[in-house]
């Protein structure tokens, strides 16, 4: 049994009346250690699928399982980095982390809490910025800090919701180095939301992409096998890479494609009427 | 005055420029809402000149300009409006009405201060108040015979002025009489030959008659808007004696108050009249000591009466009248405990109306109802059971330990200033409370979010992500009800006659002195400034509090 479960899962919002079916019978499975990219178009159902696994919303059927167990509740050790960073706007950097710290590991002395987050605030390069507040940081920086958030709780499973979409393409490259690096110096389970396919092939051991919605599922799965440490300037010539990337692109842009002419088909046929035209005023009563 | 004042801000604005830095200063005034300035700093720092002076065109002197503006139109208004209690107030009289408030709360304090000297220092005091009514005597002389100067001159500028109407009037009243003699006889000689006519002639004869009676009526209108006119002239004040009158005036208070200073710092003193009672406690006791079975009851009750007589003068004050500013400073004081008392009910109430559903169902049609009931209702009852608790804030418990108190004791806080700020406080706490209310329903889910993945517990979830989530919308309801508080409070002084500003208005408003009219108008800008203060010092604290710079209102 995989470390972290989706087990035919069905979601919606919404009442009965005019309900919206997000998720229909979705299942995945994600290994102790792995890193999963899943990749879809924008309202797919990608920030519900990570509300999901961290127990935020509850399925309609189905379960999700995290070493077994039935996930019930949200908790710290179901690290969500959240789409919009969902920073606490009254607290500095070092307010936000140490909100998380003090939380999560409530016996730590002082000085030594002290020191653990002012380490994750270096992990991050937010050294410098401590006393600012997040409305006084850049986009990025905010990404930063909310990724540093969430990593000082030490959760088994980390949830990363579209953690580098708002950066512009150099701190991206270098922010991606920065997670593999922390990733891999201490093995966590990854989940990463992504809508860009270069990313999921550079940073992920497989890419699990996600059907349009509605009714969204877990489509075909492409395992990457490129040796790691994968380095960008090289991998541009790879052809497994260009392959893989080539690949998945096409399976995606096939998913566009068949979510298209599904729409197309469900339009109905309207009945065939002749307009009313105005005719000459008549004068009532 | 005001100049210097003006040179001081902005000795003090450039001091701080070059002290603390420009970003540092611009971001300070912007925090206390006085961005008229920044103009002036940044044009210290030579920054973009041209814009810099038309800001401060724009925010400093349009604003001077339409005050000027306002001030000429105020005086001009005001001459035309006439009322029972004396013209308008203008500019110039309400300052001197301020001047002449200022005046009499200084002087009570040296009053109060001069009851309680003693010993070098009391003789000292008693020194300069007598050298300072010998001083007077000379310049009261001479504003005497001023007055006398003035008023012969005015006397004289009117008879001057007045004579040719008044001639003109004798010169009418006899040609009138005249006029009216010889039309009687005219007529006398008319009537007996209309007597005599036809009915052509008898109505003419009507006709006649009717062209007198209006001559005659028209020739009274004549001297009587004459004599009316001359009355005007009579009854209008000369300026020269008015201002002669006023310096007499000024320098007659003068001398009233030092004669009162003069007495409390002798005859009046406490320790005089210690001193007084304590002899005469001697004299008691001797009688005392030596008194027989016959006398001894009567020498020992004079001897208690004077000891509690010599401990009620230790006790007592000088029983100063409220002055204005101690009414100000009053009234500050009611709004604040209002203000506190609505704030301590309406915050938690907002809070639980945002964390329940249910509890907000609970709450709406006390808040319906409530809400938009005025002052006026509140106030009456408020008192009743006020009065009901404290019936007699001499005696009872609460009054006394209040009246103990080191800073708050001067401002006897009495049943009708309770009221008072209950009504202030019953007023304004729904603004406060709806505004938290909304605040905390409205926390970002994303926050609520993060506060189930940390698994924070209810009240770290309440105190660490719900309520300074709300604190920004509660600071503005926060504003808004001082505000209101501030107004309520000088309609329920008014009413409850709780010293302070409303009470102020409405002594004035019964005594009717020249002077009360133009004290009336001092106090409105009294209260507007006051106003304006609390509000401005609201908006620094609802900025210190808004943490992605939330818009706040002017
Ligand atoms: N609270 C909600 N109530 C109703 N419908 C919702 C709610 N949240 C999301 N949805 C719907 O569910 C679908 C999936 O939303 P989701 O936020 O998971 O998309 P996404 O894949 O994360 O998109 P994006 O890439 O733009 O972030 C969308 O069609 C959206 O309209
Ligand atoms: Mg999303």
């Amino acid at each position: 049994m995989a470390y972290l479960e989706l087990d035919n899962v069905d979601f919606g919002f919404g009442p009965v009346s005019h309900r919206y079916e997000v998720f229909e019978r979705a299942s995945l499975a994600v290994e102790q250690n792995e890193f999963v990219a899943v990749i879809g178009f924008s309202g797919s159902g990608k920030s519900t699928l990570v509300s999901l696994l961290a127990g935020l919303l509850k399925p309609d059927r189905g379960q999700v399982h995290i070493n077994g167990k039935v996930v019930a509740a949200p908790g710290p050790d179901k690290g969500v980095v959240f789409q919009n960073y969902s920073l606490l706007p009254w607290l500095s950097v070092y307010g936000n982390i140490e909100l998380a710290v003090k939380q999560v590991f409530p016996s730590m002395k002082r000085g030594e809490r002290r020191d653990y987050i002012q380490h994750y605030i270096d992990m991050v390069s937010l050294r410098g910025s401590e006393w600012k507040l997040p409305g006084e940081l850049s986009g990025g920086m905010r990404q930063r800090l909310s990724l540093a958030r969430t990593l000082s709780m030490k959760p088994e499973v980390l949830l990363l919701d579209e953690p580098l979409s708002a950066l512009d393409a150099l701190t991206r490259s270098q922010l991606q180095d920065e997670i593999i690096r922390i990733w891999e110096e201490d093995r966590r389970t990854v989940l990463m939301i992504t809508n860009d396919v270069d990313e999921a092939v550079i940073m992920a051991d497989r890419i699990v992409p996600l059907t349009m919605g509605p009714a969204a599922h877990l489509g075909r799965e492409f395992p990457v096998t490129l040796p790691r440490p994968r380095d960008r300037a090289t991998l541009n010539f790879n052809p497994e890479f260009k392959e893989l990337r080539n690949e998945v692109t096409r399976y995606m842009m096939n998913l566009n494609e068949e979510a298209k002419s599904l729409t197309r088909s469900v339009t109905l046929p309207l009945p065939d009427l002749q307009p009313v035209l105005p005719g000459p005023r008549v004068r009532v009563g | 005055m005001l100049g210097l004042w003006i040179i001081l801000i902005l000795a003090c604005l450039v001091g701080a420029a070059a002290w603390a830095g420009k970003h540092r200063t611009v971001k300070a005034i912007d925090v206390a809402g006085l961005n008229f300035l920044t103009p002036i700093v940044r044009l210290c720092y030579g920054e973009e000149p041209e814009k810099q002076l038309k800001d401060i065109g724009r925010f400093i002197v349009v604003p001077v300009i339409a005050i000027l503006l306002f001030l000429g139109a105020w005086h001009v208004v005001s001459e035309k409006i006439q009322t029972k209690s004396g013209k308008l107030p203008n500019p110039r009289d309400t300052l001197h009405a301020a001047k002449a408030i200022n005046d009499f709360h200084y002087r009570e304090n040296d009053k109060q201060a001069a009851f309680n000297l003693n010993g070098e220092e009391r003789a000292q005091e008693l020194e300069r108040v007598e050298q300072r009514l010998e001083e007077l005597k000379p310049l009261e002389a001479e504003v005497n015979k001023n007055v006398a100067a003035a008023k012969e001159a005015a006397k004289e500028r009117l008879a001057t002025k007045v004579a040719p109407l008044q001639e003109e009037l004798d010169t009418l009243t006899a040609k009138f009489k005249d006029a009216k003699k010889q039309r009687d006889d005219e007529l006398a000689s008319l009537a007996s030959q209309a007597a005599v006519g036809d009915e052509d002639a008898k109505n003419a004869f009507v006709g006649k008659v009717r062209a007198y009676r209006q001559l005659a009526s028209d020739e009274r209108d004549r001297l009587r808007d004459l004599r009316t006119e001359i009355n005007d002239m009579r009854a209008e004040k000369d300026p020269e004696e008015q201002r002669a009158l006023a310096e007499q005036t000024a320098i007659a208070e003068e001398r009233q108050y030092l004669g009162k200073m003069q007495d409390q710092l002798t005859d009046s003193n406490r320790y005089e009249k210690v001193d007084e009672e304590n002899a005469k406690l001697q004299e008691a006791r001797e009688t005392l000591y030596a008194a027989d079975s016959a006398t001894i009851l009567k020498a020992a009750t004079k001897v208690a009466q004077t000891e509690d007589r010599i401990d009620r003068i230790e006790e007592s004050g000088y029983a100063k009248p409220a002055t204005l500013p101690y009414q100000v400073k009053r009234s500050v004081l009611c709004v604040f405990v209002g203000f506190l008392i609505g704030s301590a009910i309406a915050i938690p109430l907002g809070v639980l109306c945002g964390l329940s559903k249910t509890f907000m169902a609970a709450m709406t049609p006390f808040i319906a109802i409530f809400k938009p009931v005025s002052p006026i209702v509140w106030l009456p009852i408020a008192l009743i059971v006020a009065s009901a608790f404290i019936p007699d804030p001499d005696k009872h418990w609460f009054t006394q330990w209040l009246w103990e108190l080191p800073l708050l004791g001067e401002y006897k806080i009495n049943p009708a200033f309770i009221a008072s700020a209950v009504t202030v406080a019953l007023c304004s706490l729904w603004a406060t409370m709806v505004n938290t209310a909304f605040g905390v329903a409205a926390v970002d889910k994303d926050h609520i979010n993060v506060a189930r993945v940390l698994r924070l517990g209810f009240w770290s979830r309440l105190f660490k992500i719900v309520l300074p989530s709300a604190l920004p919308l509660a600071f503005a309801g926060l504003r808004i009800s001082l505000g209101v508080g501030w107004m309520v409070l000088i309609a329920a002084e008014l009413l409850s006659s709780s010293e302070g500003i409303g009470k102020y208005i409405w002594d004035q408003f019964n005594n009717g002195a020249s002077d009360s009219f133009a004290n009336m108008v001092f106090v409105v800008f009294v209260v507007g400034i006051i106003g304006l203060v609390l509000d401005r010092m609201m908006i620094v604290f609802q900025r210190l509090v808004s943490f992605d710079g939330a818009p706040t209102a002017i």
